[in-house]
């Protein structure tokens, strides 16, 4: 039975007159209140998540120069940023390494040191011809003296992830940071049942064209991401065993800032971007609440061994996030100590000013102007002859 | 047992073959965890000295006999707050669980009296917060 519109909710923020409680109060209270009380109760949920996301980048125009110059290649910082698009736009990817020696930087660093609003030298080489004349360009930019500067990050908000350990007789150096030999340790990656895409696992209340927090700013639902796969296993509750959905989001990094936008690097694998992205649920009816109160014992993760360098390594089987946070799972038999990627403490912030801001009246809710697909199929890629 | 020292030695005594001498004469492993040596300068050492405990004794006495200063609290391990983002991926590699993460807040907490500054958080660190120096 439908309670509210988004429309309404709207309304009630304009008014000052909302209800908004951040995923992880919701959990706490629905145990006593009901699912019914609290749908009645609630006009939003928020949830947010930090994490490094590494399919992430920046667009920038950085505004035509007289003589005007047709960008061929370029660097930021010593990091190469992409230039095959108009003459005077860039994109940096995050997880772009720099090309300085001795140096654990990328495209994560420049990036969070433009939205820091701290300087960063370009170094333009430019495709002489008659209209673009100039040769090069060597500056210095900041978020200030760009044209344009915004993310634009093709794989965002993985809903679930992978918990990763090492079965070898090594030290490896991974994505998820070191993993130490003889299942010495055990990284999980995703916030578990504070996920936003944990809290709307068949992609109900979000799709393209839904406004989210972005690095501290306001940013929108794109598109699919890549990797996009929502037809992964799922429990009964419909959150997936592994990897599943993803989204490319976009925004303004100009209204960016820290500590939501961070570069990172991780020893011997690279440079990566940790970000906040923060997820509104209007709650237009009970289902809302019922997908909202799933709890880390009722989420879960595969245990993969990344001694086995292959697309699909082997698997110690599930385990519930609840299991995760508390410190310690069990694997083989072992006990291994877990460690998050994921900061849980900026996570929480990350729901926690999402509330402050729709109380508050500065961020209105939208409704996707269309749906995340949800039944695409993976495509990998089987090298063939 | 084992023994984590910090080594400096006055510029005269950096030609020795320290490390060979604590293997050869009293059977103890030095193994280097940094380093800073270099011709006619005063160097640094910290090693961790494995060993029978009387010959760990013994070596030390030694090598204050050769004039090397022995300190055996090394630099700490420091957190810079404003660059932590509490991801928590140091707890996992920390032996002695001085890093650890509240179970409300998920702060990341260090209890220093547990640190035995083995330094495997630094470079576990995607954000540079931790750090030590000589």
């Amino acid at each position: 039975m439908p309670l509210r519109t988004v429309a309404e909710i709207n309304e009630k923020i304009d008014r000052g007159q909302v209800t908004v409680w951040t995923v992880a109060e919701l959990k706490q209270r629905v145990g006593e209140w009901g699912i019914r009380r609290c749908a009645e109760t609630v006009d939003v949920v928020t949830t947010g998540t930090y994490e490094p996301m590494e399919a992430s980048a920046a667009v920038l125009n950085i505004g035509q120069t007289d003589p005007p110059l047709k960008i061929r290649q370029a660097w930021l910082d010593g990091v190469p940023a992409y230039a095959g698009f108009g003459a005077a736009d860039l994109m940096i990817g995050a997880s772009q390494p720099t090309e300085a020696e001795d140096q654990e930087r990328g495209g994560g660093h420049v990036i969070e040191a433009l939205v820091d609003g701290r300087a960063v030298a370009l170094r333009a080489v430019g495709y002489q011809t008659d209209c673009y004349p100039r040769a090069s360009l060597e500056t210095t930019l900041t978020r200030e003296t760009v044209n344009q500067f915004y993310l634009y990050n093709p794989r965002n908000l993985y809903q679930n992830f992978i918990v990763g350990v090492n079965g070898g007789e090594r030290t490896l150096y991974t994505y998820l940071g070191p993993l130490l030999p003889q299942l010495g340790n055990a990284v999980y990656a995703s916030p578990g049942a504070l996920a936003p895409l944990m809290n709307d696992p068949d992609l109900t209340w979000v799709g393209i064209g839904t406004r989210i927090f972005l690095g501290g700013g306001e940013g929108y639902i794109a598109w699919e991401g890549t990797q996009h796969f929502p037809l992964q296993k799922r429990l009964e509750n419909r959150t997936p065993v592994g990897p599943a959905a993803t989204v490319a989001l976009i925004g303004d990094a100009r209204s960016m800032g820290r500590p939501w936008v961070r570069g990172c690097y991780f020893k011997h694998y690279g440079p990566s971007l940790m970000l906040g992205v923060g997820v509104p649920f209007p709650v237009v009816d009970e289902t809302v609440i019922a997908a909202c109160a799933v709890r880390d014992e009722e989420v879960v993760a595969p245990v993969m061994d990344f001694a086995i360098p292959r697309r699909v390594r082997p698997s110690f089987g599930l385990v519930t996030y609840a299991q995760l946070k508390s410190g310690r799972i069990t694997v083989d038999g072992r006990p291994v100590r877990t460690a998050p990627l994921a900061s849980l403490h900026l996570s929480l912030k990350v729901a926690e000013t999402l509330r402050d801001w729709i109380a508050a009246g500065r961020f209105r809710l939208t409704e996707p102007v269309a749906a995340l697909p949800r039944d695409r199929t993976f495509l990998a890629q089987d090298v063939v002859g | 047992m084992k023994k984590r020292v910090t080594l400096t030695f006055p510029r005269q005594v950096v030609q020795m073959p320290v490390t060979y001498r604590l293997a050869k004469d009293f059977n103890v492993a030095a193994n280097i965890i940094r380093a800073q040596v270099a011709p006619n300068q005063v160097g640094k050492l910290v090693v961790e000295l494995s060993g029978d405990i009387d010959q760990l004794e013994a070596a030390l006495d030694w090598l204050g006999q050769q004039g090397i200063e022995i300190g055996l609290t090394s630099r700490e391990i420091t957190i810079d707050e404003e660059s932590c983002v509490h991801c928590g991926l140091c707890t996992g590699v920390c032996p002695t669980q001085a890093l650890t993460l509240d179970k409300h807040t998920w702060l990341l907490n260090f209890a220093r009296s547990r640190c035995i500054v083995c330094e495997q958080c630094i470079p576990t660190c995607p954000v540079v917060a931790i750090s030590t120096q000589f």
